[in-house]
C-alpha cells in the first residue's frame, strides 16, 4: 500500500487534540471577561488592551531580547565546536558529543540548581575553592540578568549544536577546497560556502535554541533572583495567584504569534529534505 | 502554649476507639476482595486524594496509611489558596477528597458554596480536647458561621512573618523594629522575598502600615503600591526556594528575608544553622499585631466517593504517630496541634524543639493576628504583581 492521506491520518488526530484544540480553547479564554471563568460570556478584547498598556512590555522584552541574545552566542560557540567534531569525527569526537549531550538527560532544574551552588558566594563551590585553595575572595554574578544570560546559555546550547553538527556535515569537503584553490579568503569561504550550506542546520538549532529561550521561566527564577520577569512568569503568575485565566490566555496567545512570526518565515526557507540527505 | 489537661487514652489514641482491629481486618480482606475489582471501580472504593500543602504529601505518611488500611492514596500540593478553592467551584469536588487550607476558607467561602462536607461532631469535636486550649470548641475557624457544623480538623499552625540572620540583626532588635526592618535603607539589598505572593501581599500590608484584612481607602492602596515598589526593588533576590534564601543569609548575601517562619527556618535550624531565626514582630498595623498566624483546617470535599475513608483519614492524622510524621512533614519541623499532648510533644528531642523556637512560640502566636481573606486582594495583588513585572 502506497503511504497517502490516510497514513497521516494518525498525526492529523494527534495534533488536533493535542495543538490545535488547546489552542482554540486558550484563545477562546483570551476573550472572556477578566478573572471570569465562564466560556460563554459575552466575548471581549479588554485582556489584550491590558498586555500592551498595564506593563506586560518589559517581560515580553526581556524574553525576546534574552531569547536572542542566547541563540546568538550559542551559534557563535556551537559553530566552531561543530567544525572541530566534524574534522575529529571517529577521533574523540564521540566523546565529547557525549559528554554535552548527557547533561541533556538531567532535569533542567537540577542542573540549574548546580550551576546556583557553583556561582553562590562565601561557601560556593567556586568562590569557596577559590578561597580555600588561594586565598582568593570574589563576588558572584548570582541574581543578576548575567547570571540568567549564563544560565540560558548553558541549558540550551546543545539544541544549537546537534543540528549545527548536522548542518556542518553537509558541506562537501571538496567545495571549501575548490573556494581555497581559486583564491578565497576564509571568511570568504565561510561566507560564501560553509554558511550558505550549513544553513539548514543552523536555521533549526537557532529555532529551536530561541522558541526554547522564549519559553524559559527556570534560569531567572533560580539564578536570576528575579533580577528580571520574563513573559513566561508573568503568565504564570496569572494563571496562579492571580486567578485570571483570560488575562494569561491573552499574554500566552501573544507569545504564540510571537514564536510563529519567527518560526514560519524561517521554516518556509529551509530544505529539511536536504538536511535528512534525501 | 497553654496545653490541654490530660485526656484519656482512647482519646489520646482515636484511631483505637474508632476503627477496631476487626474492622480494621474488615477493611483489609474488603481491600484484598477489591483487587479482583476493575481499577476503576477499585480505585473509586479505595483511594483518597489530597489537595494540600506538602507535609500531607510525605511518603511516609502516606505509606503508613496504606499499610494500615490498604488504601491507596494519592496527593497534590496547593499553588495557594485561592488556587485551589477555584479549583473546586470549578468542579473538581469529583476528584478531590481532602482539602487543607488556611483557616478562613472553610467558614467564609468552602462551606457556603457546599464544596465540603461537615463532619460528624460526636466524632470528630473530641479530637479538639486533645489539642492546646486556643482551639477549645467551640472554636470559631472549625466551624459554620451559626456555629452548628463542623468543618474540619485543626493540625498545623504557626506564625510566617520574616526571618533575620541572627549574627547581624540581634531577634530582640527584629522584633521591636518589626516590617520597619524592610523599611530601613541601611537593608536595602540586603533582603530577599520568598514568592509566597499571596503572603507577601499581606507583609507589604504591615510594611505600609495598613491592616491586611481590612477594607482599604485610596491612601492605602497608593500606600500599598509606593510599599510594594519600594521593597520589590530594593530586594537582593526573589525566588519560590526558601532554601536558597537560606543558603543566601548563610552566604552573607542577605542578612533577612520575607515571608518566612518555622516552616522556612526548622530544617536549617535543625541542621545547626540557628542563627536562621524566625521573627514573629511584636506590633504592627493589625489590631496592634504584627504577625500573622496561620492555621490549617482539614476538611473533607463534597465528594461522596471516598466519603468514609477521607472521615477515617481526617481521624487518623491526629493520631501520634501520623501528628509527628505531620510535624515533621518533608523534612521541616512544623508545630502540630497535637503537642498539646505529652504523647506526641515527648518525640521531639531538645535540639528539635530549639529549631522550631519552641520556647518563644506562645509569644509568637499572641503576637500575630490570624489568618483572614483579605479583602479586594485582587487590586493589591495586581498592584503587587506589576511591581514584579517593573523590577529590572
Amino acid at each position: 500500500m502506497k503511504p497517502g492521506p490516510l497514513f497521516a491520518l494518525p498525526v492529523a488526530l494527534f495534533l488536533l487534540v493535542g495543538f490545535a484544540a488547546p489552542i482554540v480553547i486558550v484563545g477562546w479564554y483570551s476573550l472572556i471577561e477578566p478573572r471570569s471563568f465562564d466560556l460563554t460570556s459575552d466575548l471581549t478584547l479588554a485582556n489584550y488592551r491590558a498586555a500592551f498598556t498595564e506593563g506586560y512590555g518589559g517581560p515580553f522584552y526581556w524574553s525576546i531580547f534574552g531569547a536572542l541574545l542566547t541563540t546568538l552566542t550559542c551559534a557563535l560557540i556551537a559553530w566552531p565546536t561543530a567544525k572541530m567534531l566534524h574534522a575529529r569525527a571517529g577521533r574523540g569526537a564521540a566523546i565529547i558529543t557525549g559528554l554535552i549531550a548527557v547533561p541533556i538527560f538531567v532535569s533542567e532544574s537540577v542542573r540549574l540548581f548546580g550551576l546556583s551552588l557553583f556561582m553562590m558566594p562565601g561557601g560556593g563551590i567556586l568562590a569557596g575553592s577559590l578561597k580555600a585553595l588561594f586565598g582568593v575572595s570574589i563576588g558572584t554574578v548570582l541574581n543578576t540578568k548575567i547570571a540568567v544570560y549564563l544560565g540560558l546559555v548553558y541549558v540550551h546550547f546543545p539544541f544549537m549544536l546537534f543540528p549545527l553538527l548536522l548542518g556542518v556535515a553537509l558541506i562537501p569537503r571538496d567545495r571549501i577546497d575548490a573556494a581555497r584553490d581559486l583564491g578565497a579568503s576564509r571568511w570568504q569561504v565561510l561566507r560564501e560556502v560553509e554558511l550558505p550550506l550549513a544553513l539548514p542546520g543552523l536555521a533549526i538549532g537557532a529555532l529551536l535554541t530561541f522558541v526554547l529561550c522564549i519559553g524559559a521561566n527556570a534560569e531567572a527564577a533560580i539564578l536570576g533572583g528575579q533580577a528580571v520577569t520574563v513573559v513566561t512568569r508573568a503568565i504564570e503568575q496569572r494563571f496562579s495567584y492571580a486567578q485570571d485565566w483570560p488575562m494569561g490566555a491573552a499574554l500566552t496567545m501573544l507569545v504564540t504569534l510571537v514564536t510563529a512570526i519567527v518560526v514560519f518565515p524561517v521554516l518556509a526557507r529551509i530544505d529539511l529534505n536536504r538536511l535528512i540527505r534525501r | 502554649m497553654k496545653r490541654r489537661p490530660t485526656v484519656p487514652s482512647s482519646l489520646r489514641n482515636p484511631m483505637s476507639g474508632a476503627l477496631s482491629r476487626r474492622q480494621m481486618m474488615g477493611g483489609m480482606a474488603a481491600g484484598l476482595a477489591a483487587a479482583g475489582l476493575p481499577m476503576s471501580a477499585r480505585a473509586q472504593a479505595d483511594q483518597i486524594a489530597l489537595l494540600t500543602w506538602d507535609a500531607y504529601a510525605d511518603p511516609r505518611l502516606l505509606d503508613m496509611w496504606r499499610k494500615e488500611t490498604g488504601k491507596d492514596i494519592r496527593y497534590e500540593i496547593h499553588i495557594s489558596d485561592p488556587t485551589s478553592v477555584n479549583r473546586l467551584r470549578a468542579g473538581e469536588t469529583n476528584v478531590w477528597n481532602f482539602i487543607n487550607l488556611n483557616n478562613p476558607w472553610a467558614r467564609q467561602v468552602l462551606w457556603p458554596e457546599g464544596l465540603i462536607y461537615d463532619l460528624p461532631r460526636d466524632r470528630f469535636e473530641p479530637l479538639y480536647a486533645q489539642m492546646f486550649e486556643k482551639f477549645a470548641m467551640p472554636y470559631d475557624w472549625a466551624l459554620s458561621e451559626d456555629g452548628n457544623n463542623l468543618l474540619g480538623v485543626v493540625q498545623r499552625f504557626e506564625t510566617f512573618d520574616f526571618v533575620v540572620n541572627s549574627d547581624v540583626i540581634a531577634p530582640a532588635t527584629a522584633k521591636d523594629e518589626g516590617w520597619d526592618l524592610f523599611n530601613n535603607p541601611d537593608f536595602a539589598g540586603r533582603y530577599g522575598i520568598l514568592a509566597y505572593e499571596d503572603w507577601n501581599v499581606m507583609d507589604i500590608c504591615m510594611g505600609a502600615g495598613i491592616h491586611p484584612y481590612k477594607p482599604k481607602t485610596e491612601a492605602d492602596y497608593a500606600k500599598f503600591e509606593e510599599t510594594a515598589r519600594r521593597w520589590i526593588n530594593n530586594a537582593k533576590m526573589i525566588t519560590t526556594d526558601f532554601v536558597q534564601l537560606n543558603l543566601a543569609m548563610l552566604n552573607g548575601e542577605i542578612d533577612l528575608y520575607f515571608t518566612g517562619g518555622t516552616y522556612t527556618a526548622s530544617s536549617a535550624r535543625a541542621e545547626g544553622a540557628t542563627n536562621i531565626y524566625a521573627i514573629t514582630p511584636n506590633s504592627g498595623p493589625a489590631d496592634g499585631k504584627g504577625g500573622i498566624n496561620w492555621i490549617e483546617l482539614n476538611s473533607a470535599v463534597a465528594n461522596p466517593t471516598g466519603k468514609e475513608a477521607t472521615f477515617d483519614f481526617l481521624e487518623w492524622i491526629t493520631t501520634p504517630d501520623a501528628a509527628e510524621i505531620v510535624a515533621r512533614g518533608n523534612g521541616n519541623l512544623q508545630p502540630v496541634s497535637q503537642m498539646a499532648q505529652d504523647e506526641v510533644l515527648s518525640r521531639f528531642s531538645a535540639d528539635e524543639l530549639d529549631a522550631i523556637q519552641w520556647d518563644e512560640f506562645d509569644e509568637r502566636i499572641s503576637n500575630a493576628v490570624e489568618f483572614d481573606i483579605i479583602p479586594d486582594y485582587d487590586r493589591l495583588y495586581d498592584i503587587y504583581s506589576a511591581a514584579i513585572r517593573d523590577r529590572g
